[in-house]
């Protein structure tokens, strides 16, 4: 393989191993495959998974207590628990954190998990560059966050409309942080689409053809092909209003004839994929979670695939509809108000057809599956109150209000946050080797239900009362009383019910410990895809060997065959197909430190730029020294043995003989 | 088996930010061996890729694609900054006459006009139909730094040639000659910055200066990440080890480099030729 | 309480308070809701929407959640009763149902999208096209501009019949070219100015001229109609209608910064000729305060001199042209401090101030049903009929608590950020007696 001389800059292989006798063993590749060290310098797409979801679980609770406090302004008419200032900091805060650095990366976390499995793939296309995406969405979220305590966070809303997030309107630095932690962790972002659209098109197991791939991998396709162009939509407004508020450019100064408007139409045209790049996901996990509780295929999988390319193709042409009220005339308006009314069909059409798999299934109704038959009705709740703003001179009473409110979070939280949840009950045991307690798990999803809907619905009303948003208070007169108070405390209900979810994770690892931590199996669930035909937890290698696909369902049609038609008949158990996980000869990516040094130079240069410009001179030294140090990296350590997997002298043959 | 069936690292891991170096080392950090699908038990398997297609190169198609997102929306920022500023000077906006020919303009002008804002609209609306901002611009020699830019693409297909073809004289000479005209297009871009500058068309003094640096600016940073990938690829050619089955790699590159020749054809047409 | 002279005016306002607590206090309690439309234009909206529209929307959620909870109850098995080897048949779709239901919600949408256009452009209409008889104003329909500044509004009315532009470039048209910072066209300065309270007339359409001085605001009266962002640098049409007289309140609805909860408009309604009689008295210049019949006040206007009208204008010599409203000047960090605040010269013909945040006005006893009555007020004529010498027992005063200490440390009431041009600043030097001249003398601006 000529594998080795396709690097071209790197070491020859070998030469790291004796460190004594190699003057740049600084470029040897790590070797820890436990603790602190092995997390910091993995390259495996499973580990990195976990990463994400627990750094997302980390904003989440930073973004959840903003909530909160937002709440607890509100829960009464002209209360003083938030400052105007600190509300307004509260709310940018907890929807760019929301939107950015919990849904955006929960979505990441699973992709990175499950795409190469389910496509039957040893790992990414760019390992390293898997790690690196990881490591620069968490520094460019940290450093967002750092706002808190170093003058104040964002306060121009997640949206941050020019010209109020210019210098003027926004003195302080907290735009800055949003403008220069967001460009970072797009980059993050950016690189992963690259990285993961590769590995779906690029690295399927012979025989997964695109119309054999599960749902899931379908959804997470169309999503990161929708960041990848919706994310340097968003960098170039950054860029201009980095232009403008620390370079004294003049994009948005109105004075000089600039049109606001420049900023909306960027931010939405990157905005409104966004939305869609944030709820995919989740329909692709509730497409794999339906099914297999369902113990039937999923209905109308043709459409269930095209309907999720439809909405990521009609994604691009709507975006004005965040923007009725801005003056766009009624030509525009129109022309907008009929096409978002239209990515109502292929949204019902997976509403539809996730019913007609409920339709005469036999349903088990565990955690992971209520939370997903949850998706399905609370989104659909969302995408009702949707179709009453595209209706343009309707949204022109909504447009702003709580209703608008209600009708995102019926969306993003019933939607994509339950969908998540639902994915993380059922594919717990294939990362983590047990289950989540069922027990706990229902009232994880009960109290979820209640205080969700407890504290989202009313806020249709009040918005349909007139209760615009982004207000840090209001007034006695107003009758906003009793429905707020109402959210509020719904709002604590929910959140009691979120956090669950880690103490469910907490109190199942006790119990599992505490029986001697038996094998959960690889297919707890009788499951349909790839991932299911490993052990659990998944082996660091994925496959033994990798799989020949011959069907949708592959696995499933592995353990059931077809007696009539329609009627199936059990011919093995999962465990009994499943691979054994022994990873002889098998041969995986070594562990880089570049990744992560790479990254941590980001963030020197981000406060370079907000601070003083002479922090761009170590920012920069060290992304030249981490990028050679990437590329002089050696190809690998070949002669780690101790890797958790052995190398047959094969590899080694194969490596020398091209 | 050919390189194009190894499933590889690249390094297409930077956003334009921090463009050159990035961009560079992007491509000097090619595929190593630790790729994930293809290894160990399983070399029955032909390693193609399901798509017939190296994933160095589908990454950097998908680079590219996310670029033209970028490059548009920049040129969609520019053109609409442009109309817009010449919108308000027609109609004398005192503001954007002072950003784009400094406070002394304004106060240069004759006793009675200055701060009338009647007077001053006037003046300048005759100043701008007679000579809008265009004649800032050398057509001719932006018209050179950009054909030599063009033919730079010529000469980066025939180092690609040269390598397939294991003619590693060719290949420098021409990865060098396709480096050269990179940099004197850049040297031309900062001679042309300089002058503009000079002649009053600051950064900040005008939606017009913002939205033309900025654009073009951001090409340059482009470009000079493409010479230093030239460069990279030079180094090794030396040390010998741009052999013919790395032929991709300069294809790569290449890729990269007529990209940015497009976009400066786009960018050309756009800012200099259409008035 | 200062001695309230009766005039016309303050009768007026009284009566409009005195209405607005007469329906806070009773049916009233729901001042922004969407639903209780009260004019043609809100109710078209309603219109579009109920019952149709709502209709289906009600349908479908209760058919795919309802019906989803169902089918989930009635597929559910016990994990324990699951038998591996009776699996449910096996169905893998059926085309013509899926395309059904692609279909059919896409007609359905494209049904409803042809009201929705209509009512799109309809609201566009101008009120030329819609009050082709009306003459409120210059001979025409009222038009009224309406700019958006942090945080409060501005209202201008083309008094002087020469429209709300200036011709900038003096070629003899208003056009394109008469262009400033910052709205696309000069403002012209001589019109009639009000700040926080909008009075229109009722029974026509007025349309509305919206812009902003600094950031991107939104303006909304919901009874009325919905909501137009105000966006500066650009100038946006929209309309309202008033079916009745009342107030009618909203909120900015745009996300503007530091107080954008406490920037809220009122809207009042006249019949045609009450509106006709504010406007000529709002024509008027200010009175000035006689320094022996009431020298406290004199003593105020001396106070407001010297530390309010820099940035507060009050209007008391038509011809002076440092009296007119703000000028839209060239400097943006002048134009943000200088002249920009409320324009004051009929501060107490309103009922409220402060960004409509607070009454200028309340009641001794605000839970008084019997107000309206007592006050002898009607819908058709509410202000004429207000017996003066009631005024002290029907327990309507002025709002002086909240007025004094809004002068002397307005930020503590209100979020602002004076030290960054944004807002009213503080006036610690001003004494207890300073503040008792300068409420007097507001209460004079009648």
């Amino acid at each position: 393989m000529a594998v080795i001389e396709n690097n071209p800059m790197a070491l020859p292989v070998g030469e790291s191993a004796n460190r004594a006798s190699n003057p740049l063993g600084v470029f040897a590749r790590p070797r820890a495959v436990t603790g602190l060290k092995d997390w910091l310098t993995t390259v495996d797409h499973k580990k990195i998974g976990i990463m994400y979801g627990s750094a997302a679980m980390f904003f989440l609770l930073i973004g959840g207590a903003a909530a909160l406090a937002l709440r607890i302004q509100l829960a009464t008419p002209n209360s003083s628990f938030l400052s105007a200032d600190a509300y307004n900091q509260a709310f940018t805060m907890h929807g760019t954190v929301m939107v950015f650095l919990v849904v955006m990366p929960i979505g990441a976390a699973f992709a990175n998990y499950l795409l190469p499995l389910q496509v039957g793939a040893r790992d990414v296309a760019f390992p390293r560059i898997n790690a690196f995406s990881f490591w620069v969405f968490l520094f460019g979220g940290l450093m967002l966050n750092t706002s808190w305590f170093l003058g104040g966070g964002a306060n121009g809303g997640w949206f941050n409309y020019a010209p109020n997030n210019g210098i003027i309107y926004s003195p302080s630095h907290g735009i800055d942080f949003w403008n220069v932690g967001l460009l970072i962790a797009g980059i993050g972002s950016l690189t992963g689409a690259v990285n993961l659209i590769t590995t779906v098109l690029n690295m399927r197991a012979p025989g997964m053809t695109l119309m054999r791939m599960p749902v899931f991998v379908w959804m997470t396709l169309v999503t990161q092909f929708l960041l990848l162009f919706a994310i340097p939509v968003l960098t170039v407004a950054q860029i201009l209003l980095l232009m403008d508020r620390n370079f004294g450019a003049s994009f948005f100064a109105v004075d000089l004839g600039a049109d606001p408007l420049l900023w909306q139409h960027l931010f939405w045209i990157f905005g409104h994929p966004e939305v869609y790049l944030m709820i995919l996901p989740a329909f692709g996990i509730v497409s794999e979670v339906i099914p297999t509780f369902a113990r039937k295929p999923i209905f109308g999988y043709p459409f269930m695939v095209f309907s999720g390319v439809a909405i990521g193709f009609m994604g691009w042409g709507v975006w004005a509809h965040h923007m009725f009220v801005s003056g766009l005339g009624p030509l525009s308006v129109s022309a907008f108000s009929f096409a978002t009314m239209f990515i109502a069909v292929p949204t019902g059409v997976k509403v539809l057809n996730w019913l007609a798999t409920l339709w005469g299934g036999k349903l088990t109704l565990n955690t992971a599956m209520l939370f997903a038959i949850g998706l399905v009705t609370q989104f659909t709740i969302g995408g009702i109150s949707g179709v009453s703003h595209a209706i343009a001179p309707s949204d022109t009473q909504q447009t702003d209000t709580y209703y608008i409110v209600a009708h995102f979070h019926y969306v993003l939280f019933g939607g994509a946050l339950f969908g998540f949840i639902s994915g993380l009950y059922f594919w717990w045991p294939k990362a983590f080797g047990y289950k989540l307690n069922e027990g706990h798990g229902k009232f994880n999803f009960w109290a979820m239900v209640l205080g969700f809907n407890l504290t989202f619905g009313p806020m249709h009303i009040l918005g349909l009362q007139g209760m615009p948003r982004r207000m840090h208070t209001y007034d006695d007169a107003m009758g906003f009383n009793l429905w707020n108070f109402v959210a509020s405390i719904g709002s604590f209900i929910l959140a009691i019910g979120t956090l669950w979810v880690l103490v469910n994770a907490f109190i199942s690892y006790r119990a599992w410990k505490a029986e001697g931590r038996p094998d959960v199996g690889p297919d707890p669930w009788d499951g349909r895809t790839l991932e299911w035909a490993i052990q659990s937890p998944a082996p660091e290698h994925n496959f033994d060997v990798t799989p020949q696909v011959t069907a949708l369902d592959d696995f499933w049609h592995q353990k059931y065959n077809e007696v009539e038609h329609g009627k199936l008949k059990r011919v093995a158990t999962g465990a009994e197909l499943a691979q054994p996980g022994n990873g002889e000869g098998v041969h995986l990516p070594a562990p880089s430190y570049w990744p992560i040094f790479l990254s941590a130079s980001m963030p020197v240069i981000g406060y370079g730029v907000i601070f003083s410009l002479w922090l761009l001179v170590p920012g920069l030294l060290m992304m030249t020294a981490g990028l050679f140090g990437w590329a002089l990296e050696p190809a690998d350590d070949l002669d780690i043995d101790d890797h958790g997997h052995g190398h047959d002298a094969d590899d080694h043959e194969l490596v020398g003989a091209h | 088996m050919t390189d194009t069936a190894t499933p590889s690292d690249t390094g297409l891991d930077v956003e334009d930010l921090d463009a050159a170096a990035a961009d560079a080392a992007a491509d000097l950090d090619a595929p190593t061996a630790n790729n994930a699908g293809d290894h160990g038990a399983d070399e029955h398997d032909d390693h193609a890729t399901s798509l017939g297609l190296s994933n160095m190169k589908l990454a950097m198609w998908l680079f590219l694609g996310s670029e033209c997102l970028l490059f548009g929306a920049l040129i969609s920022t520019y053109l609409l900054s442009k109309t817009r500023f010449l919108t308000e000077l027609v109609a004398g906006n005192p503001n954007v006459i002072e950003g784009l020919m400094g406070e002394e303009a304004v106060e240069a002008l004759p006793d009675g006009t200055r701060g009338s804002i009647e007077n001053v609209g006037e003046i300048f609306q005759e100043m701008a139909a007679e000579a809008s901002v265009e004649p800032i611009f050398d057509i001719p020699f932006t018209s050179f730094s950009s054909f030599v830019l063009l033919m730079s693409s010529l000469a980066m297909v025939l180092a690609h040639k040269a390598t397939e073809e294991g003619d590693y004289k060719n290949q420098r000479i021409w990865l060098a000659a396709t480096a050269t005209m990179g940099s004197i297009f850049i040297g031309g871009q900062i001679a042309e910055f300089t002058i503009f500058f000079r002649e009053g068309l600051t950064f900040g003094g005008s939606l017009f200066g913002s939205a033309f640096y900025t654009l073009t600016g951001f090409h340059g940073v482009h470009v000079t990440g493409g010479i230093v990938m030239l460069m990279a690829l030079l180094i090794l050619s030396f040390r010998g080890k741009l052999n013919s089955d790395r032929a991709e790699t300069v294809e790569l590159v290449g890729l990269y480099w007529h990209f940015v020749d497009v976009v400066w054809v786009l960018i050309f047409t756009i800012v200099y030729l259409i008035p | 309480m200062h001695n309230l002279r009766p005039t016309p005016m303050m009768k007026r306002s009284l009566a409009i308070a005195a209405l607005g607590l007469f329906l806070s206090a009773c049916a009233d309690d729901k001042p922004l809701n969407t639903f209780e439309d009260r004019g043609p234009r809100a109710k078209q909206l309603n219109d579009l929407m109920y019952p149709w529209i709502w209709g289906i929307m009600a349908l479908v959620f209760v058919l795919v959640v309802f019906g989803g909870i169902a089918l989930t109850i009635k597929n559910r098995v016990a994990p324990e009763d699951f038998d591996p080897d009776d699996l449910p048949e096996q169905v893998h779709g059926n085309p013509k149902l899926e395309w059904g239901w692609t279909a059919v919600p896409a007609v359905i949408l494209a049904v409803i999208s042809i009201p929705t256009i209509i009512t799109i452009w309809s609201l566009e209409e101008t009120n030329d096209e819609r009050n082709a008889d009306s003459t409120t104003l210059c001979d025409g329909p009222l038009d009224v501009m309406v700019i958006g500044q942090q945080w409060w509004w501005e209202y201008r009315y083309d008094t002087n019949c020469n429209g709300f532009f200036e011709d900038v470039n003096g070629d003899g048209v208003v056009d394109d070219t008469d262009k400033e910072w910052p709205l696309e066209i000069a403002l012209d300065d001589d019109d009639l100015v009000v700040a926080n309270q909008l009075v229109i007339p009722t029974g026509e359409q007025v349309d509305l001229i919206i812009t902003s001085r600094d950031v991107i605001h939104s303006y909304w009266i919901p009874r009325l109609n919905g909501k137009r962002d105000a966006v500066p640098g650009r100038i946006h049409t929209w309309n309202i209608e008033a079916d009745a007289p009342g107030e009618y309140n909203g909120w900015c609805t745009e996300y503007c910064g530091l107080s954008h909860a406490r920037m809220r408009m009122s809207a009042v309604a006249l019949t045609p000729a009450e509106f006709q009689d504010w406007l000529a008295e709002q024509t008027a210049p200010a009175d000035i305060p006689n320094e022996e019949a009431d020298h406290l006040a004199w003593e105020g206007r001396q106070l407001f001199q010297n530390n309010c009208a820099s940035c507060h204008v009050v209007t008391e010599d038509e011809n002076d042209p440092d009296d007119v409203a703000f000028d839209y000047g060239q400097d943006f960090e002048a134009s943000l401090a200088a002249r920009a605040a409320p324009n004051l010269t009929h501060f107490a013909s309103r009922t409220v101030f402060a960004g409509a945040i607070f009454s200028q006005y309340r009641g001794v006893d605000a839970d008084d049903d019997d107000l309206f009555t007592k006050l002898g007020l009607t819908d058709d004529d509410p202000a004429n009929d207000i017996p003066y010498t009631e005024l002290g027992e029907s327990g309507l005063q002025l709002n002086e608590v909240q007025l004094r200490r809004w002068i002397s440390n307005a930020p503590s009431m209100k979020a602002m950020d004076p030290d960054n041009l944004l807002g009213m600043p503080a006036f610690p030097q001003l004494t207890e007696e300073d503040l008792e001249a300068l409420v007097a003398y507001l209460e004079t601006l009648d």
